[in-house]
């Protein structure tokens, strides 16, 4: 400058103090640190701020709880796995194999709505109602929080048809063994297949009971087509011993030797194949009388009329 | 939309606040940033901070301001993951589980970075991402996402993120377990 005062440098940044705790260092300069003076309690906190005890406690506490969380977690962990895995093997439609994992899972959850309408839903496409019925009523008398949601009305739908197909097969069973009911009973037993298919056996059983509704209205020749196909599908001393009635039948009515000589053949067989169980002896015991007694006398009676005749009052299936 | 006071929330959710300038100060520490001022926890607005230096370093720049984020989401995931099974799905009545729940809710709401660091990469991302610094490229669409949900706070978007992820990232890992 040529005129006026002479002008002096002045620094903004004064060195002398911290810039962090306001300490003054007099006239003399702190150490930089960067390009920024510090006091060398503030340098050393800046460059390496430390962690807080509490902190460190703590994150060390978190670790533990992540650990807990982890372990405790570990019996939730393998049942929603195997709640995933029946969910989708329900989804494939492979409800056989997926009881198994959406039973693990009602083992630890209970009260879990998803896996009982899963289970529920499993069993009775698989036709076994005992599961579902079990995993229902086990799951607060059968009360879930949405009775809105897809799933619980799906498995209410599927729930009813097999109550109603069971009704009916109550209902045709007991009719069964009463004097001309026996094609009533096959009716219900062929409504109940229509209504329940997924029941296991149950076609098979209608089939049974459409054997009594063709003895009951005497024809015989289906009646011993069908008793042969069960004895082809089912081979066992009650199926051997309904051919044997059957072809009794027919040698009762055509007096055809070789019907007698095949009927005795098949109540061998059936005799041959109770050996050991006392139990289907007794059974073999109570129709084998019968069935040779139509052998001998070519009489076709009921069970209900041959109980009346021969055993005082006995009731009996025909 | 119900309006609840910032310190309630911060006070119900302290967990996450605390985790959160914990992620801060510990990248701060490994990129070697200094550091004039921590709080881990305030009943204030902030409810936490960590005040450090400038960096034109992007790479310590984005771990600073989005490390907390990915480390809350972290726990956030794993403690929600432990929690949703007996929660969610299994409807179990296990105290435990409700207290892994809100801790992992707690550290999830407290994921997003503060405008404040959102601004600081806003403001480098640009100029390193046409140099060529792939981290700021793939950085840029990410900051704008959160730019946006942090506004979106006064919606609970923080609480809904919190529980988005402690509920479809469980979700995701057991389908993809049962596999």
């Amino acid at each position: 400058m040529e005129s006026g005062q002479a002008s002096e440098y002045v620094s903004l940044k004064d060195n002398t103090i911290c810039l962090r705790c306001g300490k003054d260092n007099g006239a003399s300069d702190f150490p930089l640190v960067g390009d920024k003076p510090f006091c060398y309690s503030c340098g050393e906190l800046i460059t390496n701020w430390p962690y807080p005890k509490w902190l460190k406690v703590s994150l060390a506490c978190l670790l533990v709880l992540l650990l807990v969380a982890l372990v405790h977690g570990r019996k939730y962990f393998r049942a929603g796995r195997a709640m995933y895995k029946g969910e989708r093997l329900v989804q494939q439609g492979d409800y056989t194999n997926a009881l198994p994992y959406l039973q693990e899972t009602l083992r630890i959850a209970p009260g879990s709505d998803k896996a009982v309408l899963l289970l529920s839903k499993a069993a009775l496409l698989t036709g076994i109602v005992a599961i579902a019925q079990q995993a229902l009523q086990g799951h607060g008398g059968g009360h879930f929080e949405n009775a809105d949601s897809e799933s619980f009305r799906e498995v209410d739908a599927l729930w009813t048809r097999a109550i109603n197909a069971l009704e009916k097969i109550d209902k045709a069973s007991k009719i069964a063994n009463e004097d001309g009911k026996a094609a009533e009973a096959a009716r219900l037993m062929h409504e109940a297949v229509a209504a329940y298919p997924e029941m296991p056996g149950l076609a098979a059983a209608a089939e049974v009971f459409d054997e009594g509704t063709a003895f009951e209205q005497k024809d015989y020749d289906t009646f011993l087509a069908i008793t042969m196909k069960e004895w082809k599908q089912h081979p066992g001393s009650e199926t051997a011993a309904a051919v044997a009635s059957a072809l009794a039948c027919k040698y009762a009515v055509t007096g055809d030797a070789q019907y007698r000589v095949q009927a005795n053949e098949m109540l061998g067989r059936s005799h041959e194949l109770v050996a050991g169980n006392p139990e289907a002896e007794t059974r073999f015991e109570e129709y084998s009388e019968r069935i040779e007694y139509r052998l001998k006398s070519r009489q076709i009676i009921s069970t209900p009329e041959y109980n009346r005749r021969f055993r005082n009052n006995l009731a009996g299936k025909g | 939309m119900f309006f609840i006071p910032g310190f309630v929330i911060a006070a119900l959710t302290f967990p996450g606040v605390i985790i959160h300038e914990t992620g801060h100060l510990f990248f701060c520490r490994l990129f070697k940033l200094q550091v004039y001022d921590v709080c881990f926890f305030r009943f204030g607005n902030p409810a936490g901070y960590v005040i450090h230096e400038k960096t034109d370093n992007f790479r310590a720049l984005f771990f600073v301001s989005m490390g907390p984020f990915f480390a809350n989401t972290l726990l956030c995931v794993v403690f929600c993951t432990a929690a949703f099974l007996p929660v969610w799905e299994l409807k179990v009545t296990d105290p435990l589980a409700y207290f892994f729940y809100w801790l992992g809710l707690s550290i999830g709401m407290h994921a997003f970075p503060s405008t404040a660091d959102l601004s600081n990469m806003w403001e480098l991302a640009p100029e390193k991402a046409k140099r060529g610094n792939v981290l700021a490229i793939l950085s840029l669409p990410l900051v704008a996402i959160l730019y946006v949900l942090n506004f979106a706070r006064f919606f609970w978007a923080d609480l809904w993120y919190g529980i988005g992820v402690g509920v479809l990232a469980p979700i995701a890992l057991f389908r993809a377990l049962a596999r």
